[in-house]
């Protein structure tokens, strides 16, 4: 450890540290308005760490974690709205509700797996929509359902207002900021949360049953425990992106959580590099730049083809770098190391998972 | 068993994904500057005005979107998915704004002449998706109010918004009892008839037609068809009427699935009396559901009544009743009123066909524009609070399509609709036919509300 030199440094915490500083200064010197778009990538990455978690380094693949998302979000605002729930405690019960959810989702992942685990969760995906729809007169339905508490205006007429997150009194900072700061925080913890569960001995299983999972189980490892536990707190992650995104946007229809969305998801996990843990941020910057930021700018013309060129951008990048931008940064490192001479013993750098996927 | 197969699976669903999940976004344009607040509400002499920003407004923007000669204003419409027809609406909007341009601008109450640049955002009738474009027209482009905005949920949606930044949304394209409220939400204005004032022109004449009358209701699973079927009720309620309701029936217009098995079902229900109130084109679908054997009176949406929406019901709109409030583009007799024929030679100017100027909707975005064009004609003081309340203070005014001889009046949170005089008409050879003159029912609309 202490003979690390300063360039394995740089490649080890640099990305971490750009990404904290460039965050931290955001806030300061972007409007409002571009704040209050940016802010929401925040839960987007929180829900592509979980799928990550599932998909990159357990090896199940969900395509419908959108569900988990609008599960969370539509637990945090039914109790904000409804029973009055304090923003923070709505928040842990989210979780804690998609965590179960998860878990019961993941149980048949323990007799089916690859293809057939994608269609039962495509299953999940295309069907809460419409359980939401269903439930109309708890949920809302597609009239949506409004976060609001209610308030008199200045006419003196009680009207109803979306919540919002204010700052403390004392910390001169606008909504958008506060909040985007609150978020930031909330993603640097579940970020350490997800690497140090990947270190640790559950971690390590999850990646010997993705890589092997017949040799997992000869070697110890508990196969269905763990792959229903991964299951779950991918779930929960998933649950806590969501609850967010209810608590900033304080209304939510059926229709933000479709299918394509979960699909969305899983694309911010793959351009940002499976099993690694800085990848699904990174992804999702990807995924809100272009939404948000080159799909506006498009010509009307090209509109309509907007999600082939995002379709085929994705297409190349896999050919150019499998392991998505996490991946191709590794390499980057990797190379630039390689052509200096080594003053030790030659580490692998970076996470335990190679980049390039291992074979059995 | 390796994650290369996997890696492989998931971009391609990734990318069948951004194929299925696609939605429009449009233009640009950086607004520049902040409007003053040098302005506040016009003095109108005897009687106060219904806004004043300054008790109103946090952070009042009065001129926001107002530069040189020139005021830009936005709209939120779907110009893609199911109710993509409604984009024509918009085109109707333009059209107004560029004959205007034109010929100069709109001379304002303040003497000065005003272009008018509309900016297109597309939701697709998402409510979902309308705060993130709204938010952009107002932040990002600036614009100094919406005018004709599309959809109830989508307007719903930002109305809270909207209020507080005390931006005007002007002539809403949907009649949901909902903008009668305006005590509540002062800068929410509706550009059509409420729903309710709508359905009891109906009511009124059904009324003396068959007075017990054995109703069925298909109506959309929103704020929009709910409308109708809680209006029906409270007119039964309150008036004692012997007409009952025999059958209800929603359809959701996101399911993607059709009104065939509800119109169905209402068939069976022994109903003479057929309320569609269904828009987009489900609704003139509905009436190629009818069964030959049910031949019940069938009234549709004003929403649905425009000649496009008549010629895509496959030859079954024969017969229908529906209510209207302006002149009838789409109608031998009014084409041959100057207002109509105003509208057919800008339109035609604007590079519009006839057959879509005669379709109906390009009229209603004209009015939506026209509506504008008032409240910026009526107020000495040129800002947004200004437009607002010289839209609630209306007196006996006869603009854009309005049928002569009928007028308007307005008067702030105790009668905030415009569009209050309707009258009922049956299609007959491919024309509307009056059955029931206008009628005003000023001031009265907040109170049909179910």
């Amino acid at each position: 450890m202490t003979d690390r030199r300063p360039l394995d440094v740089l490649f080890r915490y640099g990305p971490v540290a750009l990404m904290v500083v460039v965050g931290l200064v955001l806030p300061l010197t972007t409007s409002d308005y571009w704040l209050g778009r940016i802010l929401l990538w925040i839960p987007l990455a929180i829900a592509a760490l979980g799928l990550n978690l599932l998909t990159g380094f357990n090896g199940q693949i969900s395509v419908g974690h959108f569900a988990f998302y609008g599960v969370g979000a539509y637990t945090c605002g039914l109790l904000v709205a409804k029973w009055d729930w304090p923003m923070g405690l709505a928040v842990l019960a989210a979780v804690v509700v998609c965590f179960v959810v998860g878990v019961v989702v993941g149980l048949p992942a323990l007799r089916i797996k690859g293809l057939y685990l994608a269609l039962v969760t495509l299953a999940v995906a295309v069907l809460f929509p419409d359980l939401v729809k269903h439930f109309e007169s708890v949920t809302g339905g597609s009239s949506g359902l409004y976060i609001t508490t209610p308030e008199m205006n200045s006419r003196g007429v009680v009207v109803e207002r979306s919540i919002q997150i204010l700052a403390p009194e004392g910390i001169d900072l606008s909504t958008e900021q506060w909040t985007f700061y609150l978020y930031l925080a909330v993603a640097i913890v579940a970020f350490i949360v997800v690497r140090n569960i990947v270190h640790s001995r559950v971690g390590r299983s999850m990646i010997a049953i993705r890589d092997n999972e017949v040799a997992a189980e000869v070697n110890g490892v508990n196969v269905a425990a763990v792959k229903v536990f991964t299951f779950g707190l991918s779930s929960a992650l998933a649950g806590l992106g969501g609850a967010m995104f209810a608590l900033w946007e304080a209304q939510l229809f059926p229709q933000s959580f479709t299918l394509g969305f979960s699909l969305v998801l899983l694309v911010a996990v793959v351009v940002g590099g499976p099993a690694s843990v800085l990848g699904p941020a990174l992804g999702a910057i990807f995924v809100g730049v272009f939404e948000d930021m080159i799909k506006p700018e498009l010509p009307d013309e090209l509109s309509a083809v907007t999600p082939l060129i995002l379709g085929l951008s994705l297409v190349g990048l896999m050919l150019v770098a499998p392991g998505g931008i996490a991946g191709m940064a590794r390499q980057l490192a990797a190379r630039v190391q390689r052509s200096r001479p080594p003053a030790g013993p030659a580490k692998p750098s970076g996470d335990p998972i190679s980049t390039q996927p291992s074979t059995t | 068993m390796t994650t290369r197969p996997l890696r492989m699976l998931v971009a391609l669903l990734a990318c069948l994904a951004f194929v299925a999940a696609s939605c429009g976004r449009d233009d640009e344009a950086d607004g520049g500057g902040d409007g003053g607040t040098d302005t506040t509400a016009p003095a109108d002499g005897e009687s106060k005005p219904f806004i004043n920003p300054d008790e109103d407004c946090a952070d009042y923007q009065g001129t926001a979107g107002i530069s040189g000669d020139t005021i830009t204003v936005g709209t939120v419409r779907p110009a893609s998915g199911p109710y993509a027809i409604y984009d024509t609406v918009t085109k109707g909007i333009e059209a107004y704004f560029k004959a205007a341009n034109a010929k100069g601008g709109i001379e304002a109450g303040d003497g000065k002449k005003y272009k008018v640049n509309l900016l297109k955002e597309d939701d697709a009738y998402d409510p979902s998706k309308t705060p993130d474009l709204v938010k952009k027209l107002v932040e990002q482009d600036n614009v100094f109010a919406l005018v004709g905005d599309i959809g109830t949920e989508t307007n719903l949606a930002v109305r809270q918004y909207l209020n507080e930044k005390c931006v005007p949304n002007i002539a809403l394209a949907t009649g949901s009892t909902n903008w009668g409220d305006a005590a509540k939400y002062p800068w929410y204005i509706a550009g059509l008839p409420s729903y309710a004032t709508e359905a009891r022109a109906f009511l009124d004449y059904l009324e003396t037609t068959k007075p017990e009358a054995k109703i069925a209701i298909l109506a959309q699973n929103d704020d929009f068809g709910l409308a109708y079927g809680k209006v029906i009720k409270q007119y039964i309620a309150e008036t004692g009427s012997k007409m009952t309701i025999v059958g209800e029936e929603t359809y959701d217009p996101s399911s993607g699935g059709t009104t065939e098995g509800a119109t169905a079902k209402l068939a069976g229900s022994g109903a003479d009396v057929f309320f569609v109130g269904i828009g987009g084109t489900q609704c003139s679908k509905t009436l190629t559901f009818i069964p030959a054997t049910w031949k019940p009176m069938t009234y549709v949406s004003i929403t649905c009544s425009g000649k496009l929406s008549m010629s895509l019901a496959g030859g079954k709109d024969e017969g229908v009743y529906t209510a209207q409030a302006t002149l009838d583009t789409g109608s031998a007799a009014d084409q041959a009123n100057p207002k109509v024929q105003q509208l057919f030679t800008d339109g035609r100017a604007q590079g519009l066909t006839d057959s879509e100027l005669s379709g109906g909707i390009v009229a209603a975005g004209w009015g939506f524009a026209s509506i504008f064009a008032e409240g910026l004609k009526q107020t000495e003081t040129v800002d947004r609070a200004g437009v607002m309340n010289a839209l609630f203070s209306l007196d006996s005014a006869n603009f854009g399509l309005q049928r002569d001889g009928t007028t308007t009046s307005t008067d702030g949170g105790d009668d905030p609709w415009i569009i209050e005089s309707l009258r009922v008409v049956q299609r007959t050879g491919g024309d509307w036919t009056e059955v029931a003159p206008m009628t005003d029912y000023n001031g009265k609309s907040s109170s049909f509300a179910g």
